[in-house]
């Protein structure tokens, strides 16, 4: 019956651009929106209704904006939104330079430059609290470079700027693989035109390579621009250090400190909202006037394109980024993890491997810690990358009205601090009138990290989508293909790496989510980014590394070995 | 995939598989102790504990959010404020435990008790070419510039209570003191453990206002640090365990309460250096008798909790 369908409909002039129906679609949409509405908009509803009634957390609607006034009269508030921007605007001038350029350098070197993908993506495996701790621990006043160089870096590291190059450095992955992804599938083919019509190598780079990845880079970052605003750790640490206030900083101040404000953090959430907002519109219309698309998928460039004296400068320029953004950190979390005592400095009588002995001996919760991580880490990349691939059939293919605010959506969650988040679904879930509430269990966890991470997958997906050919979905389409069939058969392949980078990303990131897990796990339930902050809370310091620095192993383990199996399926087309 | 499936489905099951019978605790750090409370409680009534371990304040925050469907049955924060504020508010069930006989006045009302209380202390590194400190005051010297650290008394408790109680004994001496610390050079970088750590790997030289238990802990643990309590006397950060009124489990929440109280109780929160709240408990640091308290009203002081932080943060600008 379907392929009669189909069949009579290739007779019709038909375009791909204007959506058709089909039932098979009609139910991908509302499966695709119900989830959205479920997931991602009902706890953010929450939020914003609570910022209008304050009571909303005692399900009593007394006095709707009796709080907005005051909190918005706040003149501490406009500082902070001024530094958050701030902060926010220089965080991605500094990733988008780190990243297009390592992305450009590793495209060249083809499938030798393989390694870089994995290291870059251990920014992600470290939590921004620790990432943070670790720099500290560098660059403090006898710090581990002042021991072993004799200078040090606490002037730069509590500063603006400093708060600027540490998150840099933990975010400029997110455009580094989202750009490279689009150098892939841009292929060479356009420059080599150019470079044989003579153009010089900064004229093919404006004009032709970074025009055709432009809708990557501002997509990323829109991503990079957002979480920045939200993110709480390095905002947190080195700000108070350099006594710079930012908006979340602000609202971790309300949700945690004397006298604890949920209704006033809500209403700070709505202005990262907005400022999310602004930025979304910014980039929609930045969008539209760079967006390119190729009128043919290019195949991976296997080999390396340079010279032996080319390889290796480039593979030096991305080692040293390497170095400083992945090595350093690495290194001082593990120098803290086998320092005995903090106060013993870096001598050799004061290292050992104790306390990565401990953490399996002693800790008997550490292992099962781990393991309730990559469990929840995993199920939510596979569930994230899936509704990420079929929001972006509907946000970029099969338009509708629906389309940009179902886009806008899908990419909130990350403007919202994740503890103003975790809030929203306490409200929604707590409720006694839900005959089955997955609050106080496993599922509160994963609707939690779901939400959080599906900006991810969706931006990264939609903007390769954007730039694959229309042309071989139309073919497909006369040629009766199904909904499915082009997702599956037609643009899947092309779409895979970045599904499959996108999925790690959100492994990485949520195998040490922190800020939700301390505020919603349930009872008797531990992860590993809340074991290491009770045992930071402690004074464990050691322990907190040592464990930081196995989950970043492990988890890295992971990437590498499905990294190696992906690289081993044979290519399409060779 | 199927398999990872599978296994989710088994530990929602397992996860649902907590009951209204069971005793909800929602416990401050440290976690070793809110964790052997809850075992040696289990192992003595039969009462399974699901314990929820967080800090002090997302232990207020969660409890806050879940107003409209109240899951606690126990709290216990690190912060005697949350208490007072909760018992104004006329949240707490009230209940006077027959283990409180031997706890102090000042540690326990009708609504709330301490579990047990950090003494606020002066911790040094003593690797550094600096002289020990000894009072709060001689932190102002030239000696200590650029050395001094304090948990932000917004961020901390125990901070606030110091500032509190110094603020109730010398008045405005005390908010010099503190702009004096500040023109010195010290930093308020976060909650306690910010401000212990630079102090721990040498950055910094001494805390103003640590909590003394995790300090002790560390310096058994063969840190070059010692804790000073100054002889013009110091505060206590009390930690109160209460009854939130909306529980369904009133009668297991006050056994819980008792066991705390009870001799074997205490003796768990004096194993995590912490001193027990009943006098008549051997404290395994310094104790009741060997602390000079500075007497001061917490519930005045929790009223004007707002104005004293904002009175801070204007001395530290």
């Amino acid at each position: 019956m379907r392929s009669q369908r189909r069949l009579s409909k290739s007779m019709m002039p038909i375009s791909a651009h204007k959506p058709s129906g089909g039932v098979l679609r009609a139910s991908l949409f509302l499966a695709t929106m119900g989830f959205a509405f479920v997931v991602v908009a009902l706890p953010i509803l929450a939020v914003i209704l609570f910022a209008i009634f304050p009571k909303l957390n005692e399900l009593s609607f007394i006095g709707p904006f009796s709080n907005l006034g005051p909190h918005l009269n706040d003149p501490r508030l406009l500082q902070a939104v001024f530094n958050s921007v701030t902060l926010a605007l220089s965080v991605c001038a500094l990733s988008t330079a780190l990243a297009v350029s390592a992305a450009l350098l590793r495209i060249k070197l083809g499938r030798r430059g393989a390694i870089w993908d994995v290291l870059f993506l251990v920014p992600f495996l470290v939590p921004p609290f620790t990432g943070a701790f670790a720099w500290i621990q560098l660059g403090q006043r006898n710090g581990f470079i002042e021991q072993l160089l004799g200078f040090n870096l606490s002037a730069m590291l509590y500063s603006f700027f400093g708060i600027v190059v540490v998150m840099a450095l933990n975010l400029f992955p997110v455009v580094y693989f989202t750009t490279s992804s689009a150098l892939q599938i841009v292929g060479q083919r356009y420059d080599e035109v150019a470079r044989v019509f003579g153009a010089t190598s900064v004229r093919r780079l404006f004009r032709i390579v970074l025009p055709l990845v432009g809708t990557a880079i501002v997509s990323s970052n829109l991503l990079v621009f957002i979480m920045t605003v939200e993110e709480f750790g390095t905002a947190e640490i080195l700000g108070r250090r350099a006594d710079i206030d930012f908006v979340v900083t602000y609202i971790h101040e309300k949700l945690s400190d004397w006298p604890i404000d949920l209704p006033g953090a809500s209403v700070l959430s709505l202005i990262l909202i907005a400022i999310a907002l602004c930025a979304y519109y910014l980039h929609l219309r930045l969008t539209k006037q760079v967006t390119t698309s190729v009128d043919e998928v290019q195949s991976q460039g296997r080999k390396s394109q340079l010279g032996t004296v080319g390889t290796t400068i480039s593979h030096i320029a991305l080692g040293g980024l390497a170095f400083v953004a992945v090595a350093l950190p690495l290194l001082s979390i593990l120098l803290s993890a086998m320092m005995q005592r903090m106060s013993g400095g870096l001598v050799w009588s004061n290292l050992n491997f104790n306390a990565f002995i401990a953490l399996f001996t002693t800790h008997e919760d550490a292992l099962s810690a781990i393991a309730t991580s990559l469990h929840l880490a995993t199920v939510t990349a596979l569930i994230t990358v899936t509704i990420g691939i079929l929001a972006a059939f509907f946000i970029v293919r099969w338009r509708s009205v629906l389309s940009d605010p179902l886009d806008f959506l899908l990419t909130l969650p990350n403007a919202l601090p994740a503890m103003t988040l975790a809030v929203g679904l306490i409200l929604v879930w707590n409720q006694a009138f839900w005959p089955w509430t997955p609050y106080n269990t496993w599922w509160v966890m994963l609707l939690a990290y779901t939400c959080i991470m599906l900006p991810y997958p969706v931006r990264m997906i939609t903007s390769t989508l954007r730039q694959l050919p229309m042309s071989m979905q139309d073919a497909a389409v006369v040629y009766g293909a199904s909904d499915l069939g082009v997702i599956l058969r037609v643009n899947g392949p092309a779409l895979l790496g970045v599904s499959v980078a996108s999925g790690f990303i959100v492994f990485s990131i949520a195998s040490r989510e922190l800020v939700t897990s301390l505020l919603l796990t349930p009872p008797g339930f531990e992860t590993v980014s809340t074991f290491v902050f009770h045992q930071f809370d402690q004074g464990s310091v050691n322990t907190a590394m040592a464990m930081s620095l196995v989950s970043v192993l492990i988890s890295g383990g992971f990437i590498a070995l499905a990294n190696y199996l992906n690289s081993l399926r044979p290519e399409k087309g060779h | 995939m199927i398999r990872t499936l599978a296994t989710s489905f088994i530990a929602m099951m397992a996860a649902t598989a907590v009951t209204a019978d069971d005793l909800t605790v929602y416990s401050a750090g440290p976690k070793p102790l809110s964790a052997a409370l809850a075992e040696a409680f289990t192992a003595k009534t039969g009462i399974a504990v699901n314990l929820f371990q967080s800090t002090s304040g997302k232990v207020m925050a969660r409890y806050e959010a879940e107003k409209a469907n109240p899951q606690a049955d126990v709290l216990i924060s690190a912060s005697w404020g949350h208490a007072i504020t909760l018992s104004a508010a006329g949240e707490l069930l009230p209940y006077a435990s027959e283990n409180a006989m031997t706890v102090p006045d000042s540690l326990k009302t009708e609504d709330y008790v301490a579990q047990g209380a950090a003494a606020i202390a002066m911790v040094y590194n003593t690797t550094l070419d600096m002289p020990a400190p000894a009072e709060w005051s001689d932190l102002t010297d030239e000696a200590y510039k650029d050395m001094v650290t304090m948990p932000d008394p917004a961020a901390s408790g125990a901070a606030l209570s110091l500032v509190q109680g110094l603020a109730s004994q010398d008045g405005d001496a005390a908010w010099q003191l503190i702009s004096d610390l500040k023109a010195n050079g010290m930093i308020v970088p976060g909650a306690n453990a910010a401000a212990l750590n630079p102090v721990l790997s040498g950055a910094r030289g001494v805390v103003f206002g640590a909590v003394d238990y995790i300090a002790i802990g560390q310096k058994a643990a063969g840190e070059a640090i010692e804790v000073v309590y100054p002889e013009s006397g110091t505060v206590l950060a009390p930690r109160p365990i209460m009854i939130p009124a909306s529980t369904d489990q009133a009668d297991e929440a006050k056994q819980f309460m008792d066991f705390v109280l009870s001799e074997e109780g205490q003796a768990l929160v004096a194993d995590r250096m912490i001193l027990p709240a009943r006098t008549d408990v051997k404290a395994k640091r310094p104790g009741w008798d060997e602390l000079a308290l500075i007497d001061f009203d917490y519930v005045k002081a929790a009223a004007e909790a707002e104005a004293t932080i904002d009175a801070f943060t204007a001395a530290t600008e």
